[in-house]
């Protein structure tokens, strides 16, 4: 939807699913969606070096998030809530619908 | 370029040959703090807001004409401790876009940089979001040396949702 504007449907997901879970790592956006790690590597190094992203450390894994100081931040949440009412519910539960409630150390389930 | 050389005449020097080279960027972050301070507060980082897109060879061709050379993401010199580094457009404090721009003469060069009270608002941005202690005092440090507008840092925190630690602010100021 919003590959017109981004020039790529790659990057459109990467954004949804770092604005659904608040904070995500390159291989987990790459495992989730079945994408190259490197490419999503690039875009969310590309996104970070605009001001969009910001990144951090935790333990070994760099996470990425959106950033609050970057000057559209209000405006491009809106888009991406926007573009989410879009999407269907299937696509939604797969990939932007993330258990947010924590789940304790061995639950099998 | 001399080895102790300060980070003001560091800073003069990258600013005034960027804008002779049609490169218009404007040092914010912790390197205003210090130079607002008089080096209270002490950054090795000079980073440099881009005010347009510019095409990343020409920053690389322009730096090294100063002898500064690009490592990974930075630029780096030799005779100096600090590191340079280029941020992209737009040029704002939150949400809001800078409007005036300060200058700083040494000599015949002139180093472009965020006013005071915009640095405030930056380092404020920081612990606002970021829940930064070290950049609340930084904010406290650059009012304690400099005039700040604190009726626009106020309007501007209100702006930005933050009234409630703007209030933390003032308390550290007193």
């Amino acid at each position: 939807m919003l590959e017109p504007l981004l020039e790529s449907g790659k990057k459109e997901k990467i954004l949804l699913y770092i604005y659904t879970h608040g904070e995500a790592y390159a291989s987990e956006i790459a495992n989730n969606f079945k994408f190259y790690i490197n490419t999503v590597q690039n875009q969310l190094l590309n996104l970070e070096k605009g001001g969009v992203l910001y990144s951090k450390l935790k333990g070994k894994v760099r996470l990425f998030g959106i950033n609050p100081r970057y000057a559209f931040k209000k405006e491009l949440e809106a888009l991406l809530e926007k573009t989410l009412k879009f999407i269907s519910e299937e696509e939604k539960k797969k990939h932007y619908r993330p258990r947010l409630r924590p789940r304790r150390t061995g639950k099998p389930l | 370029m001399k080895k102790n050389r300060s980070l003001k005449k560091l800073a003069v020097i990258i600013s005034d040959h960027l804008f002779k080279n049609g490169i218009n960027a404007v040092l914010s972050g912790g390197a205003c703090v210090t130079l607002y301070t008089q080096n209270k507060y002490i950054s090795y980082d000079l980073d440099f807001v881009l005010l347009s897109h510019m095409d990343s060879k020409k920053i690389k061709k322009v730096m090294r004409e100063i002898g500064f050379r690009q490592e990974g993401k930075y630029f780096k010199h030799e005779g100096t401790p600090y590191f340079v580094d280029f941020l992209s457009p737009p040029l704002s404090v939150g949400e809001e876009p800078v409007k005036e721009i300060s200058e700083i003469k040494e000599g015949k060069k002139t180093l472009r940089l965020l006013s005071p009270t915009d640095c405030v608002k930056d380092r404020l941005a920081a612990f606002y979001h970021w829940n930064d202690k070290q950049s609340l005092e930084q904010a406290v440090l650059v009012c304690n040396n400099q005039q700040v507008d604190l009726t626009e840092v106020q309007r501007w925190s209100r702006n930005e949702g933050m009234s409630q630690k703007y209030e933390v602010f003032k308390d550290d100021l007193k």
